[in-house]
């Protein structure tokens, strides 16, 4: 009895006065995942990654747009849209306050443009994905290789392997010419 | 702690050789899963006297049977019983039997072994098999008004979105009652329970006050998880939605699953890695103890004493904030490692923060064990026998309370417990009861904190906390254990072709300690109960109101949760004399 009344007083009052007073966290809480719409290539790596499929991708094929959009009630803080993302478009802060009242308040969108492509006209990657994916390749560090990525980020997977496959066809067809195969061939 | 006998052996070989010494021929195939890892094939008719041979001659035990869907694979579906081996040449051992897709029936190990019963009454809710002369042959998962022919871990059974209308109104779960000549009341508790947080259902049959024998079934809110994973999920976003299985001991479920992934698919982890999984797994650990002791306190009616211990127990949750950036739910692993270091300062900071925590915890300690009140409120109460511990293979403080050393950390060194295995041992008493397990818990809380003291200060290599270079082979499986504050959690699973877990089997440690409950009940009173269920420190429910029916006079009352609980603590005014 004594010990209690002893600790009670030692104690004195533990009670924190949030919500009358703001909550200290640590520096590396994780709370909402804030996103940074002109930074954001709309790569979809974050949605891939989204355990709880909180962000998600969804293509409007007639308006040739895809929106990107978090839902913070599926959200479970657990950051690694922060860990994926190749800009650094999304970060966790320290924001755990997220109650609305309604529940619309919970989704953040952002819409981005669709790029065609040039040979066959369909869409396959946001124009800013392909902007950065031209920029980075142009970097002069790159070499012949990536110049020659970098002139073909117009296109669509499909035709650049359609391209290659006719491209590797006409170099066999000029070995051949150059070079006709004798009998037995030569070690590889 | 123990050494192979021949060390040109393989870990668990001198049980394989012993198992085809006396059942010569009765092994189809055996093979290692990983390093202390081995499955056994065996034949389906002498499957429950092999089983029965390893567990009780050789030293196993039995936390639970996975059942898995091979059709697609090779045309049978397959259980394995795993038997954890901890005398003579520990590791594990999945006995594997395969059961013949039309007739879906397999001899059942329970009555041989009994510690197998929940898994074989599960397999038959959710596989649709049949365990021929099972001890208990009642439904276990799956509700009365389920469909009785759709079973969804079947792989061709049904969509993890698909909820299927309620057949029928009735509920004929059959409650077990072995009352003898007795007259007895029956005191329901739940649908949901007094106590903890998670929906339970109790019967009590009372003589007057004493408890003549109890049942209870569980599963109210089975959350289809194994299905989500298997059809939804990525097999490493599974991490996170295994720490969810459980609001205390989340950590060691994610831990649990990433090692048996990585066990099977041959994942070398980071060292430091594995010991900041260690530091983690016993942070959380720190906050659970004083969550369950704030709890008794509680419930002996020493509520100063729960307050008290809440307060303290926030500086725990603060530790594992300032750890991992969440007061639960970490998020740490990943297949391979963890994704957050502990850097200089947060070493300080931790050190500081256990310094005083164990002080402040050892003054509340020190409080409760010295309050005659308590001392009488636990002794003698709730008595786990060790010979129905034996052979239904509990885990945690709830068995450790009963004298077994059973403790996954000492007994099959995982993580970063390996380096420091031979400084520890498993923390037993002697008393079988509730104080045995409360004291239990007290000697567990100041090694959690030894533990990470010895970790941070010595024992954190440096070098990468992740290892994502390694190569994806579907179809292997494995078994992981950790020790969750509650005992042992054990994760089974096998990753398919298309990177998701083709079969993902969780056990909770309240998993095994749920079976021995009927008997810690019985010989008790009224007032016992609640306490007796909060010293398994288990995973359930909290109710609003408890109904009791007089059997003879066909009365029914009801009480309000208060009055139930009330009672618990200051043992004045029966709920049943009103």
């Amino acid at each position: 009895m004594l010990k209690t009344l002893r600790e009670i007083l030692r104690t004195g009052n533990a009670t924190a006065g949030y919500p009358f007073e703001p909550l200290e966290r640590p520096t590396d809480a994780r709370g909402k995942p804030e996103h940074d719409p002109v930074a954001c290539i709309g790569c979809a790596a974050c949605a891939v990654a989204c355990p709880p499929n909180a962000i998600q991708m969804k293509i409007d094929v007639e308006a040739g747009t895809t929106t990107w959009s978090i839902n913070y009630g599926r959200c479970v803080y657990c950051g690694r849209c922060e860990e994926i993302c190749p800009l650094g478009a999304i970060t966790l802060s320290k924001e755990f306050e997220l109650a609305v009242m309604d529940k619309n308040d919970l989704e953040e969108t952002s819409t981005y443009k669709l790029q065609a492509c040039a040979e066959c006209g369909r869409y396959y990657a946001t124009a800013k994905e392909v902007d950065y994916a031209t920029r980075l390749l142009s970097q002069n560090n790159g070499g012949l290789e990536a110049q020659q990525a970098a002139d073909l980020t117009g296109y669509c997977p499909a035709c650049k392997q359609k391209a290659d496959a006719y491209r590797a066809k006409r170099r066999d067809e000029t070995m051949r010419y150059r070079k006709p195969i004798t009998s037995g061939g030569e070690p590889g | 702690m123990h050494m192979a006998i021949d060390s040109k052996l393989r870990t668990c070989e001198t049980h394989v050789l012993a198992v085809q010494e006396k059942f010569p021929y009765q092994i189809k195939e055996t093979q290692w899963v990983s390093e202390d890892q081995v499955c056994i094939t065996v034949d389906g008719d002498s499957a429950p006297d092999i089983i029965a041979f390893l567990y009780y001659e050789r030293g196993g035990w039995m936390p639970f049977m996975a059942g898995n869907d091979e059709r697609q694979l090779n045309g049978h579906f397959a259980l394995y019983y795993l038997l954890s081996m901890e005398e003579e040449d520990p590791g594990y051992i999945h006995v594997r039997v395969e059961v013949e897709r039309e007739t879906g029936e397999f001899k059942a190990v329970s009555p041989k072994v009994p510690a197998a019963v929940w898994s074989e009454r599960e397999v038959q809710d959710m596989f649709g098999l049949k365990a021929v002369g099972i001890i208990d042959d009642r439904n276990l998962c799956l509700p009365d008004d389920w469909p009785m022919d759709v079973h969804p871990l079947r792989k061709d059974s049904m969509d993890y979105r698909y909820r299927p209308m309620p057949t029928r109104e009735l509920e004929d779960y059959e409650f077990l009652k072995d009352t003898g000549d007795h007259e007895t009341t029956t005191v329901p508790m739940g649908p949901l329970h007094i106590t903890s947080d998670e929906p339970g259902h109790f019967r009590l049959y009372v003589e007057g006050e004493n408890i003549i024998d109890a049942d209870y079934r569980m599963f109210f809110v089975h959350r289809g998880m194994e299905k989500c994973a298997e059809s939804r999920m990525n097999y490493d976003s599974v991490p996170f939605l295994a720490e969810r299985i459980c609001g205390i001991c989340g950590f060691a479920h994610s831990t649990a699953y990433a090692q048996s992934i990585e066990a099977a698919q041959g994942i070398e982890v980071p060292l430091r890695a594995q010991v900041i999984r260690a530091i983690i797994l016993e942070t959380e650990r720190l906050h659970s103890h004083l969550l369950n002791l704030g709890l008794v306190c509680h419930f002996s009616g020493f509520d100063t004493g729960f307050q008290h211990f809440f307060r303290v127990r926030e500086q725990s949750m603060d530790l594992a904030e300032m750890l991992t950036g969440a007061r639960k739910t970490y998020g740490l692993n990943l297949i391979g490692g963890v994704r957050r270091d502990i850097l200089a300062e947060q070493k300080l900071e931790t050190l500081k923060y256990l310094d005083n925590l164990a002080a402040d915890a050892q003054r509340l300690v020190d409080e409760l064990v010295s309050t005659p009140n308590f001392i009488n409120r636990a002794k003698g109460i709730g008595i786990l026998d060790p010979k129905v511990a034996r052979d239904y293979s509990p885990v945690g403080p709830t068995v450790r309370g009963s004298g077994f050393a059973r403790d996954v950390r000492w007994v099959h060194p995982f993580a970063g417990y390996k380096s420091i295995a031979d400084k520890h041992e498993p923390i037993t008493q002697d008393s079988c009861d509730v104080l045995g397990r409360t004291l239990v818990r007290i000697g567990e809380f100041t090694d959690s904190i030894h533990i990470i003291q010895e970790l941070l200060e010595t024992d954190l290599p440096e070098g990468p906390i992740l290892n994502d270079r390694w190569t994806y082979v579907p179809h292997r499986y494995a078994l992981a254990a950790t020790e969750a504050p509650r005992g042992e959690d054990m994760h089974w699973s096998m990753i398919g072709d298309n990177q998701k877990c083709y079969r993902w089997r969780a056990k909770a440690s309240t998993y095994s300690n749920w079976p021995v409950l009927r008997s810690m009940f019985r010989g008790n009173t009224l007032s016992d109960a609640a306490l007796i269920v909060g010293s398994l420190d288990p995973c359930y429910s909290c109710t609003e109101r408890v109904t009791v029916v007089d059997v003879k006079k066909n009365k029914e009352q009801t009480l309000t949760r208060q009055q139930l609980e009330d009672y618990c603590c200051d043992r004045r005014h029966s709920p049943l004399e009103i």
